[in-house]
């Protein structure tokens, strides 16, 4: 298969999953076409083996949105899918969500371990994620962060993974999810209240999950999963059963999906995506931006920025932790992804702005004198998007006003580092300071 | 060791002028080679101090001023910018109203532009022959008075003066139509052979017609209305 025609795929994937399965309206506008946030970052998840929070009111398609696009993205029938995910609530175990011992074997005293669904298949959805103890999310996200499972003494690598966590807004079932745990997410998303006209075209098409169905093939994915094999034996046993999905559902319903050989083509595409300088500079001045700190060298969660600092205009005054290298880790992968999936040559500022606040959002912790003034705002998104997409706009906003200098700044940059005897380009935002500090010209 | 700025590597500033510098620029050109082109002309058409006003001295320095501005990207806001040069006096030695007339004429009648406008309601000078061969096709509108010998040899285009002009206007006109707003002088029409000339107001003296009609004030005055 040709470049484009991953694409095409792609692209049918959507828009099969948007007017069959998943109704809802578009919220995202991106080269000049509308999109559905909630749909086109789950797809983006699955496809780049990424890792998405869904957030929402119950029963507004969380868990929904993401198992369709996995279904269709990883070949499988949605009642397996079904079938592997974990429903967060305290009582849930090590032994459920990762796997247990062999207690037939463990009686004759061998230790051999059984790995759950849930560990073996490609595709990883948590319900109800904040229902869980704190120690149980963190469990899933070391295991998902390396693909690497462990349970006695054994471990089960994934070669290839993506994971959704749903969850529900705070209230007294839940639990919070903590700061370092939410950064291992790439993006948060909102699966939101679809309007009353598509919400009573979903009363019209209740049958619709019949359409990735597959009871014969279900068992015996079923029957392969619970086998002891090696991994390479069961990764290609589930793979022959995902094929025979696949041509069910061109067959059925005359669509075209990706088999692994595909997905690892687009994932290589996507990554060989390159960002526009401006992009690039774009970047780098917002990360200046939530993590600099002129006083104290970086932003700190233990530490309070001080009033009458320079930089106070910035968003470096309004947050309270400093951005992870995770963050632009998301950005780029994610902005990536979209530059390839709506055939942009480039990955420019566009991109990243459209990926910037369901990458920040559940990122930035905020000034509580910053969100008392913002959380009244008339707004479509959920506060955390909304402040993070605000925040983004207004670093655009000061970009578009000195990008010309920035990037000056960065290609002097570039030539004292190289030993030219230069002054470095000043300028009144962090980002100068940061470069005057990789230069070594400032503590 | 690496450098974190090696994305940058490549980048020149380069300096970006303001958007109206660079208009301006363009503008200041055209208008240079615009105000070569008249001074080619004057060299040509100067012999004695005094220009006289002969059938063929008017059609030699027609043909002279087509040659001169040919080449030259030039579009109806320039020639108005153009007038402006010539009565201001800077940069140009001598404005001889009777060649920078049909200078500005043969600029009308040669620019893409089908519709020319040419507000010269403040200029200190008028000039003359504007209109002169002005083809089918083009209208001429000059807001202000215009000089002696408006749209003589007009050949179908439209003159439109919403101030006054002065002698001979129409001469030898052979198809289409002068309107005058106010007041127009003397021997208009003169050896007209077809077209019509409309004068809003006073018309200070006909001249010797072949066809063609003159109207004052909405009426015929002269021409094959009368016959």
């Amino acid at each position: 298969m040709e470049n484009g025609k991953y694409r095409h795929t792609v692209r049918q994937l959507y828009d099969f999953i948007q007017s069959h399965l998943y109704f809802t309206r578009p919220d995202v506008q991106i080269g000049g076409e509308q999109f559905n946030s909630t749909l086109l970052f789950t797809l983006i998840t699955a496809l780049t083996g990424g890792k998405a929070l869904i957030m929402g009111e119950p029963g507004l398609g969380k868990t929904t949105a993401a198992e369709y696009v996995s279904s269709l993205v990883y070949q499988l029938p949605v009642g397996t899918v079904w079938a592997s995910e974990v429903s967060g609530h305290p009582e849930q175990t090590e032994e459920k969500i990762i796997g247990r011992p062999d207690l037939g074997k463990l009686n004759t005293g061998q230790e051999e371990v059984v790995w759950s669904y849930f560990v073996q298949l490609p595709v990883k959805i948590v319900d109800e994620i904040n229902r869980l103890p704190e120690t149980k999310q963190s469990m899933i996200l070391d295991g998902v962060d390396r693909g690497n499972w462990e349970y006695l003494n054994e471990m089960f690598l994934n070669a290839e993974y993506c994971l959704f966590a749903t969850a529900n807004y705070q209230d007294q079932g839940t639990n919070t999810i903590i700061a370092p745990l939410l950064d291992r997410f790439d993006v948060l998303v909102e699966s939101r209240y679809p309007g009353p006209s598509y919400a009573f075209m979903i009363s019209q098409k209740q049958d619709k999950e019949g359409l990735l169905r597959h009871p014969d093939l279900e068992w015996k994915l079923q029957e392969g999963l619970k086998k002891r094999q090696a991994t390479k034996e069961k990764e290609s046993h589930i793979a022959a059963i995902s094929e025979e999905f696949a041509t069910y559902l061109k067959e059925s319903l005359k669509l075209d999906t990706l088999d692994r050989a595909s997905r690892k083509e687009v994932r290589k595409e996507i990554s060989a995506m390159t960002l526009d300088q401006d992009a690039n500079a774009f970047t780098r001045m917002l990360l200046a931006e939530l993590s600099f700190c002129d006083r104290h060298g970086q932003k700190r969660s233990n530490e309070v920025c001080e009033e009458g600092c320079h930089y106070t205009g910035y968003l470096c005054h309004r947050l309270r932790n400093c951005a992870s290298n995770r963050l632009p880790v998301s950005l780029v992968n994610y902005a990536k992804a979209l530059a390839w999936f709506t055939e942009a040559s480039l990955v420019g500022i566009e991109q990243i702005r459209a990926v910037g606040p369901y990458c920040l959002a559940h990122r930035a912790q905020w000034t509580d004198t910053h969100l008392s003034l913002l959380e009244k705002d008339r707004r479509n998104d959920p506060l955390p998007i909304h402040l993070a997409r605000q925040a983004i706009n207004e670093v655009f906003q000061r970009y578009g006003e000195q990008a010309e200098h920035v990037k000056a700044a960065l290609a002097t940059g570039y030539r004292i580092f190289q030993g030219e005897p230069l002054e470095t380009v000043s300028g009144d935002h962090p980002l100068y300071a940061e470069i005057r500090k990789d230069l070594n010209l400032e503590r | 060791m690496f450098n974190p700025f090696e994305d940058f590597k490549d980048f020149l500033s380069k300096a970006k002028g303001l958007p109206l510098d660079q208009l301006a620029a363009a503008h200041d050109q055209v208008i240079g080679e615009l105000a070569r082109g008249y001074g080619k002309l004057v060299e040509q058409e100067l012999k004695s101090l005094v220009w006289f006003v002969e059938h063929n001295r008017v059609i030699e320095a027609y043909k002279t001023a087509t040659e001169v501005i040919q080449g030259i990207d030039y579009d109806a806001h320039s020639i108005e910018d153009f007038c402006y040069v010539l009565d201001s006096g800077t940069g140009i030695p001598y404005l001889i109203s009777g060649p920078a007339g049909i200078y500005v004429a043969a600029l009308c009648n040669h620019t893409s532009d089908d519709q020319i406008v040419l507000r010269l309601g403040d200029m200190q000078r008028t000039l003359h022959f504007l209109g002169y061969r002005l083809p089918y096709g083009k209208s001429l509108r000059i807001e202000g008075d215009a000089g002696n010998f408006t749209g003589s040899a007009l050949q179908g285009g439209e003159i439109n003066v919403t101030g006054s002009t002065g002698d001979w206007t129409g001469a030898g006109m052979t198809d289409g139509k002068i309107t005058i707003h106010q007041h127009c002088g003397r021997n208009t029409g003169e050896w007209m052979q077809g077209g019509e000339i409309w004068v809003g107001s006073r018309i200070r003296g006909l001249g010797r017609m072949t066809a063609g009609r003159i109207y004052q004030s909405g009426e015929p005055v002269a021409g094959d209305v009368l016959r």
